[in-house]
């Protein structure tokens, strides 16, 4: 398997969707995290204390499991997640 | 003697030929001429509101052309160039290596339609058409090398199709669409009706108002020649549409409208908005780009289509009149940000003073698209330029090649429109653009796009991108402040 997956990147609060170059051993809590550092503090605000990022499937409600791989998710190259800031006692 | 033009026009605007070696379809074949069936006698009712003669053309031209070449050679245009507010430097640089190919892009699809047209009017004025944009390529680019002596950024007006730099890209797909891999009937649709008439006022006439503002004379004489004889040849679409409407193609004409007007509104949005809201000098802005659309595009454009029998496009209310709203905004952070990328010198045009203009003009301006412009003013004022470079890459729209955009900010709303097509995904920024490609998925499917490239290893997402944009280190955009802009807050602070 390739070691690099796409994914297109839906920011909470930024103008555009963004390419992340992730691992397919990526878990989501690695997923946000890769894109906060490219994000946040460039074009969104570093999200407040107490505030986390949370990934879900564009357009969906839910949010996937912090624990989850993104070789485990389903996602194709370039699917799109939004990447959401969720206070720490909702998350 | 010489005889008048109402003495002979009439009956030379009809002369035509009945082929007798070859077929009619052997001399117009559809695929470039007509596929729609239209008659040839209704064709030969083709009739121009804007009716010239050869002599008459070769001597208004004349005329325009020494008007427009002793404004430029009274001024000297490098030391004007040379003292030009940076935000002025970015709308020429821009302009020149934006719209000249495009121009001379149009030279031969007007070519095509004076071949391939059935009506002799329509291949009279086509005729004309190319003389036209040879005029505009040429003017345009004349122009803009007078600028080569002091910025590199007009090596650009020749260089730039040449390149497969991103925007380059964007346009390319845009009018080849249109205008250059169609028949002769929808190319005039989607070129002379929906993009001429709907659009080159707002990048000629518009933003030769705000040249006069700022006092750049040659400019704005160069833009309105340049829109004189747009203001003509635009006038093929309009008997054009009549014959469509008139044999029964009202729906496809309609059609054809609904998909250049979409197409060529998201290339004017990012490049006359940005010019118009964030380029021009503050002082010297005529109108917002708001405003500039509401006189020439939705009022007079709206008038045109009535008149004809047709309808507003299906997604005017829904789509195009918030897009007037967001779109440009959007742009302007990606261009900015990701200057070096372009071949201009970018500005952020988000000053204190320009901010309050902007939330006039457009109210929720500073919650929104402000939001990211807080973070980006807030590191140029601290100094930290490591964080005005970006390290990740936009994705941009299958369908518009900019990038894939929506509202920032407190009110944030981006959507992915997207499509999955013979195991390939196909992203869209809007519902619109996806429903252009789902008219016909084989024009479309074909192609891969700057974000395509990257996703499947085409392009490097390196240094590589450079190389393969051919764009040397020198030739990369940079702030055209130098980051100043954000003095006035650093100074607050």
């Amino acid at each position: 398997m390739s070691d690099t997956f796409a994914l297109g990147c839906n920011y909470e609060g930024d103008y555009g969707l963004k390419m992340l170059y992730v691992s397919p051993d990526s878990t989501m809590k690695e997923v946000a995290d890769i894109a906060r550092q490219h994000i946040a503090g460039v074009f969104v605000a570093e999200p407040k204390p107490g505030v986390e990022l949370r990934v879900r499937r564009h357009g969906e409600e839910e949010f996937l499991p912090e624990s989850l791989k993104v070789s485990e998710a389903g996602f194709i190259q370039m699917d799109t997640v939004d990447i959401i800031h969720v206070s720490a006692a909702q998350a | 003697m010489e005889i008048k033009n109402a003495d002979w026009y009439d009956l030379l605007q009809d002369t035509n030929w009945t082929p007798k070696y070859v077929t009619e379809e052997e001399l117009f074949p559809p695929q470039l001429s007509d596929p729609y069936g239209i008659p040839v006698s209704e064709w030969e009712t083709f009739d121009e509101p804007y009716k010239v003669t050869y002599r008459d053309y070769v001597k208004t031209q004349r005329e325009k052309d020494v008007g427009a070449y002793s404004v430029k050679a009274a001024v000297s245009r490098v030391d004007f160039y040379k003292q030009s507010d940076p935000g002025w430097k970015a709308v020429l640089q821009m302009h020149f290596g934006a719209v000249p190919f495009l121009e001379y892009g149009s030279v031969s699809a007007f070519a095509r339609i004076t071949r391939f047209g059935k009506g002799p009017g329509m291949r009279n004025m086509a005729s004309f058409g190319t003389l036209d944009e040879i005029r505009h390529t040429q003017i345009q680019m004349y122009f803009a090398y007078e600028f080569l002596s002091v910025d590199r950024a007009f090596d650009w007006c020749q260089k730039g199709p040449n390149t497969d730099n991103w925007v380059i890209m964007s346009e390319r797909h845009c009018f080849d669409d249109i205008e250059h891999t169609r028949d002769a009937v929808t190319s005039a649709v989607m070129l002379n009706f929906a993009f001429e008439q709907g659009f080159t006022n707002l990048q000629f006439v518009a933003l030769s108002a705000d040249a006069k503002r700022y006092g750049d004379f040659s400019f704005a004489t160069m833009l309105q020649t340049v829109q004189s004889d747009e203001a003509r040849h635009s006038q093929i679409g309009e008997p054009l549409i009549e014959i469509l409407v008139r044999n029964g193609r009202k729906e496809e004409a309609q059609k054809l409208v609904d998909i250049s007007f979409w197409r060529v509104w998201k290339q004017f949005s990012a490049l006359s908005g940005i010019a118009f809201d964030y380029y021009t000098p503050l002082a010297h802005r005529e109108f917002s780009l708001k405003e500039f659309v509401q006189e020439f595009v939705t009022t007079q454009f709206l008038r045109n289509l009535k008149a004809l029998g047709l309808e507003k496009p299906w997604y005017w209310e829904e789509h195009f009149l918030p897009d007037v709203e967001t779109y440009h905004h959007a742009q302007q952070i990606g261009i900015y940000m990701y200057r070096d990328t372009e071949w201009w010198d970018p500005i952020a045009g988000v000053s204190p003073q320009e901010r309050e203009w902007l939330e006039k003009k457009y109210p929720g301006w500073n919650d929104t698209f402000g939001k990211v412009w807080d973070v980006i003013t807030e590191n140029a004022a601290q100094g930290r330029t490591e964080r005005l470079t970006p390290t990740i890459i936009p994705v941009m729209c299958g369908m518009t090649g900019f990038e894939l955009t929506g509202v920032a900010g407190s009110k944030w709303n981006v959507k992915d429109y997207t499509l999955d097509l013979d195991g390939r995904r196909y992203h869209f920024g809007s519902p619109v653009d996806k429903w252009i490609f789902e008219q016909d998925p084989a024009r479309y499917k074909n192609y891969y796009g700057f974000t395509d490239r990257l996703a499947n290893g085409m392009i490097p997402a390196d240094e590589g991108l450079f190389e393969y944009m051919d764009m040397s280190p020198e030739e990369r955009g940079t702030c055209g402040m130098g980051f100043k802009w954000a003095d006035p807050v650093k100074r607050a602070a």
